[in-house]
């Protein structure tokens, strides 16, 4: 079965072809970072605007780069939300149009449930029971996929998401937008340990974070030194901050999956693709005996094939959205359907072929 | 010719199917920003009705606004995904001139008005010509009593049609004005789909990928990270923007 997917909640226009919920055929990401660069964050009235001139095009390169036309196509998947209102109308709107004039069934999709079903296009069918570190530029939180399918947010954060905090300090340090992938570099040749950052609700009790303070304790430390005299190291600076957010990060997602007894870890988002968490997780996952699923960089930023793959799994399971489905920016997780007809791709046996 | 009209640039979401020979099938809602809900259904509503086909359609038509710009968008991707997917040629006209072709059997100047949010209006003037109406005036958008002013300023006796004139009743008719009933406050997909009929027989026609919205206000560029973390999930946070940091 191939299922389109339409992803537009934030700031990239995506659509990918996928089969059986693995096999990715396409993935067309239609990136607008240039047009919100001027703004250092995104723009939600641009974002919309931008989806709408983007999605066609985009649209036509997933066909080519797939190799077929409509006729192929046996579904159309669309992140409904959570996201930017406004930008997630122009996806769901326009998957609902595709259904109807090529009378295909429509499945909406959670985004984040998305992001979570990523794993399965690389790592094998999903395996709950399984803990989700999801973290982009609009969310951290952690989530706990039970054995019956459940999901459950566990903790998040309580102020900034980590995309978030990573460009308000880069644009507090001068570097471009977007500024993950600019601190990520920097830090390579700084010291992580230079300055001692703090780490906010590491010892609460809980698996929320709070990344606004650290945010200003970067700004104070900066001004601190700067009026002192203490020459500024740039790369000692970020690869600091970053190690704070980082350790916090991996800590309480450890902890999460200890106290559930869950032995699967994944990260997923566009954070994920920050490379000391990559680093530090596996090294932690190993040290603790859990089994890390990090899919490849491009398949943790937001992407058309994550939307397939979920929508597939709801597909087998006889579950079809109507075309009067609304976008919801505040969308909340659903059970995944493990028990249903087809069941998941896990249950059913259908794996993934190793890329 | 089967052609499928959407109009969704205002509060009402407007939906038709028509022919050479006339109208085919037609829904609409007013209630307000349900363009995103409404629109698909009423499509697959107006083919089951009229018993044709999704395949049957030759045609789409859609209004590019002036209007509402998330109801705008809804209408515009609605139809270029089922004119990509159909392989359909399309046409596009502005949501004012529809406005506007409901009062053609006037006489008079018509002033096309429709509510643009933000205290503002969207407007155009329109005169009766031998080929039905002719636009005068290029797009506008201000305050009423910009509008108000504009008419003033005119010789002519002015009939103004749409929500944004209705709105603004008691000021336009100080200006000697008439303002017209409730009946004609919103474009419909009728007269899009009667408007556009004659370019699609002509075969002037547009790629679905070359809509484009007709915005006029430049977009919104301010970032608050508070709102956009509310909308994505997160809490309010009380922190500074950004910008008040650095
Ligand atoms: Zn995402």
């Amino acid at each position: 079965m191939l299922v389109l997917g339409i992803e537009t909640s934030c700031d990239e226009t995506a659509v990918a072809l996928v089969a059986d919920g693995v096999h990715v055929r396409a993935n067309v990401i239609g990136s607008q970072v240039d047009q919100h660069r001027p703004y250092g964050g995104v723009v939600p009235e641009i974002a919309a605007r931008a989806h709408l001139e983007l999605l066609l095009p985009v649209l036509d390169r997933a066909l080519v780069e797939g190799g077929c036309t409509y006729d192929d196509v046996d579904a159309v998947a669309v992140t409904v939300g959570p996201g930017l209102i406004g930008a997630l109308l122009v996806g769901v709107a326009g998957a609902k149009a595709l259904a109807l004039a090529r009378d295909l069934p429509l499945i909406g999709v959670n985004h984040l449930e998305g992001h979570v079903c990523a794993t399965q296009l690389e790592l094998g069918a999903l395996d709950p029971p399984m803990v989700a570190l999801i973290v982009s530029g609009g969310h951290t939180s952690i989530v706990l996929l039970d054995a019956d399918g459940a999901f459950s947010t566990l903790g998040q954060t309580i102020d900034d998401a980590a995309g978030e905090a990573f460009d308000k300090v880069a644009r507090f340090l001068g570097l471009p937008y977007p500024g993950g992938p600019e601190i990520d570099r920097l830090a390579r040749d700084g010291n992580p340990a230079a300055i001692a950052f703090p780490r906010a609700m590491l010892h609460d009790g809980t698996f929320d974070f709070s990344l606004s303070g650290l945010k200003s304790a970067v700004v104070r430390e900066l001004r601190r030194r700067d009026a002192a005299g203490v020459q500024i190291d740039l790369p000692d600076v970020a690869a600091s901050f970053q190690e704070a957010v980082v350790d916090v990060q991996v800590r309480k997602t450890l902890a999460a999956a200890q106290a559930h007894g869950v032995e699967r870890i994944t990260v997923v988002g566009g954070v994920a693709a920050n490379s000391r968490l990559r680093e530090r997780m596996t090294s932690a996952c190993a040290a603790a005996g859990h089994r890390l699923l990090i899919p490849s960089v491009g398949l943790c930023t937001d992407n058309g094939a994550m939307i397939a793959a979920a929508g597939w799994n709801r597909l087998v399971a006889g579950e079809r959205t109507g075309l009067d489905v609304e976008a919801d920016p505040n969308l909340a997780l659903a059970p995944l359907p493990l028990r249903g007809a087809g069941g998941l791709p896990g249950a059913g046996g259908v794996g993934a072929t190793p890329p | 010719m089967l052609i499928l009209g959407i109009e969704t640039c205002t509060p009402q979401t407007s939906v038709c199917l028509g022919t050479e020979h006339g109208l085919l099938a037609s829904a609409a809602l007013g209630r307000g920003n349900a363009h995103g809900e409404f629109l698909t259904p009423a499509i697959q509503f107006c083919l089951e009705q009229a018993r044709v086909d999704v395949a049957a359609v030759s045609g789409v038509a859609v209004s590019l606004g002036p209007g509402l710009f998330t109801g705008m968008r809804v209408g515009i991707i609605t139809a270029q995904a089922l004119a990509h997917a159909r392989r359909l040629p399309v046409v596009g006209m502005a949501s004012l001139d529809l406005l506007a072709f409901g009062a053609r059997h006037v006489r008079r100047l018509v002033c096309s008005v429709l509510d643009a949010r933000r205290s503002e209006l969207f407007w155009a003037f329109y005169r009766a010509s031998p080929g039905g109406l002719q636009r005068v005036t290029e797009f506008r958008v201000g305050g009423a009593a910009k509008l108000a002013g504009e008419i003033e300023a005119l010789a002519d006796d002015v009939l103004a049609v749409g929500d944004g004139a209705c709105a603004n009743r008691s000021l336009l008719e100080s200006t000697g004005a008439e303002v017209a009933s409730n009946a004609l406050a919103y474009p419909s997909a009728h007269a899009l789909v009667e408007l556009a009929l004659p370019r699609f027989i002509r075969e002037e026609t547009q790629r679905a990928e070359d809509l484009r919205p007709t915005y006029i206000r430049k977009a919104d560029a301010r970032i608050s990270w508070r709102n956009r973390g509310a909308l994505l999930g997160g809490k309010p946070t009380g922190v500074p923007d950004a910008k008040q940091v650095s």
